[in-house]
């Protein structure tokens, strides 16, 4: 009988059993949905692993002065039940509700989400960079905050060395909205996403799966004015304001991703306005 | 590492790799081939089982992940579930049947669906299928027998009723 050392896979209860596990190498495992798949990838399984999913401060969503904290590894189902009663955190329940399918929403978890460096169709990291969240990490030196921009630019240097815990949605988001371009060839991802917010008295605007990794739009957030927004304002402006180098794969080209964009954010802009006026 | 869950309703005891992903286990060691390994993606839905009750893939699902839980496949449904027994036979009746690959995987997530939503219309069905693929195209027949399924549990004598 092989000791926990040598165990494959072990399960951790608690986030400093995890956290002692992936200092000794270990990779995390969460849902399983993207680390099952790494044969399909022509990828191997990770050689020893951790699981999370029965670390109980991780599948917790909660409601506190400042912000909704979010545990790593709640799935998308969990979370979109935890939030449906939420208007203004509708962009972060489509993102939860639309992704994959039904019964990968069942396992699939936002750390794992936000973890997969290689994943760049992923619908949480524009819904969360649009909304402002803090990304929450424990580390062997403690826990560690990041801003989302910061961990997407810097996860896959960081995740070796620290477990993502959680993420924190600011109260001050006041409306949002996701808008996807899901296609059958392409499986069930999305071809290019738009996640819209408004934070305080700010529009952000996050563009996901058509760069590797997710971003801001920053050029358009500039450009429109919040308190006029208007539909195809917004699109016209996207056509002209276009920074975007679409990534090509085997679903959808590069300049396809890119050009689908004004039409999303005129829906998305559409979806904002409707939430708001709520 | 030995893992140890119910499936269907039995105690199944596990001793090998435990990222072993279920529907291998299930096929391979247990014969229960009504499981259909295709996608390995968890986009096609032919592998799905209830995992405690609920519609998950089986290709998604590392065996050293299920210590303490209950598994049940199309074949525990057939016998021990009469939400899916009731779909099983609609979909005969509905002459719905072409190759059959999809079958097991849409009994195993729509008797869920059913159970859980009594007064779903045509399009919450279809909602409810996107993880499923049927490569015989045969959706629409699918979605008819389980609107049958609907509108008995309905009528009197019905299992709302």
């Amino acid at each position: 009988m092989p000791g926990i050392a040598e165990e494959r896979l072990i399960v951790a209860e608690t986030i400093e059993d995890a956290r002692d596990a992936l200092r000794q190498g270990r990779a995390v495992l969460a849902g399983g949905s993207w680390v099952m798949r790494a044969p399909v990838r022509g990828q191997a399984l990770p050689e020893r692993l951790v699981s999370v999913g029965r670390i109980a401060a991780l599948g917790r969503v909660e409601v506190e002065e400042n912000g909704y904290v979010i545990g790593a590894a709640v799935t998308h189902i969990a979370l979109t039940e935890a939030l449906r009663g939420m208007p203004q955190l509708t962009g972060l329940v489509t993102a939860a509700a639309t992704s994959a399918n039904p019964a990968v929403r069942r396992v699939a978890t936002v750390g794992g989400n936000l973890c997969c460096v290689d994943f760049a169709a992923s619908d949480f990291a524009p819904a969360l960079l649009a909304c402002g969240a803090l990304v929450y990490l424990e580390t062997a030196q403690g826990p560690v905050t990041l801003p989302m921009t910061e961990f997407l630019a810097r996860r896959a240097e960081v995740l070796p060395r620290a477990l993502l815990t959680g993420v924190r949605v600011p109260r001050s988001v006041r409306a949002s909205a996701h808008q996807r371009l899901p296609m059958r060839k392409a499986g069930d991802y999305p071809v290019a996403i738009v996640s819209m917010a408004i934070c305080g008295g700010e529009l952000h605007i996050a563009v996901g799966s058509v760069e590797p990794v997710a971003r801001r739009w920053t050029a358009l957030e500039q450009a429109l004015d919040r308190r006029a927004l208007d539909p195809e304002r917004a699109g016209g402006l996207a056509e002209t304001l276009n920074d975007f180098n679409g990534r090509d794969g085997i679903e959808a080209d590069g300049w396809y991703r890119r050009e689908v964009l004004p039409a999303l954010v005129r829906r998305c802009t559409a979806a904002l306005l409707s939430g708001e006026s709520r | 590492m030995s893992t140890t869950f119910q499936l269907n309703g039995e105690t199944c005891r596990f001793d090998g790799d435990p990222m072993t992903p279920l529907v291998d286990l299930l096929r391979r060691d247990r014969f229960m081939t009504g499981t259909k390994a295709v996608c390995r993606e968890g986009f096609c839905g032919a592998c799905t089982v209830h995992v405690e009750g609920v519609p998950v893939p089986a290709c998604l699902r590392p065996v050293g992940l299920l210590e303490g839980l209950s598994v049940t496949t199309i074949e525990g449904a057939s016998r021990y579930d009469a939400e899916a027994r009731r779909l099983q036979a609609a979909f005969e009746r509905v002459d719905v049947v072409q190759c059959g690959m999809c079958f097991p995987g849409m009994v195993m997530n729509l008797s869920q669906f059913l159970r859980e939503n009594r007064s779903a219309d045509r399009d919450a069905v279809k909602h409810a299928m996107v993880g499923n693929i049927c490569r015989c195209t045969g959706y629409e027949r699918i979605v008819d027998a389980v609107m049958e399924c609907l509108a008995e549990a309905h009528s009197p004598g019905g299992t709302d009723v």
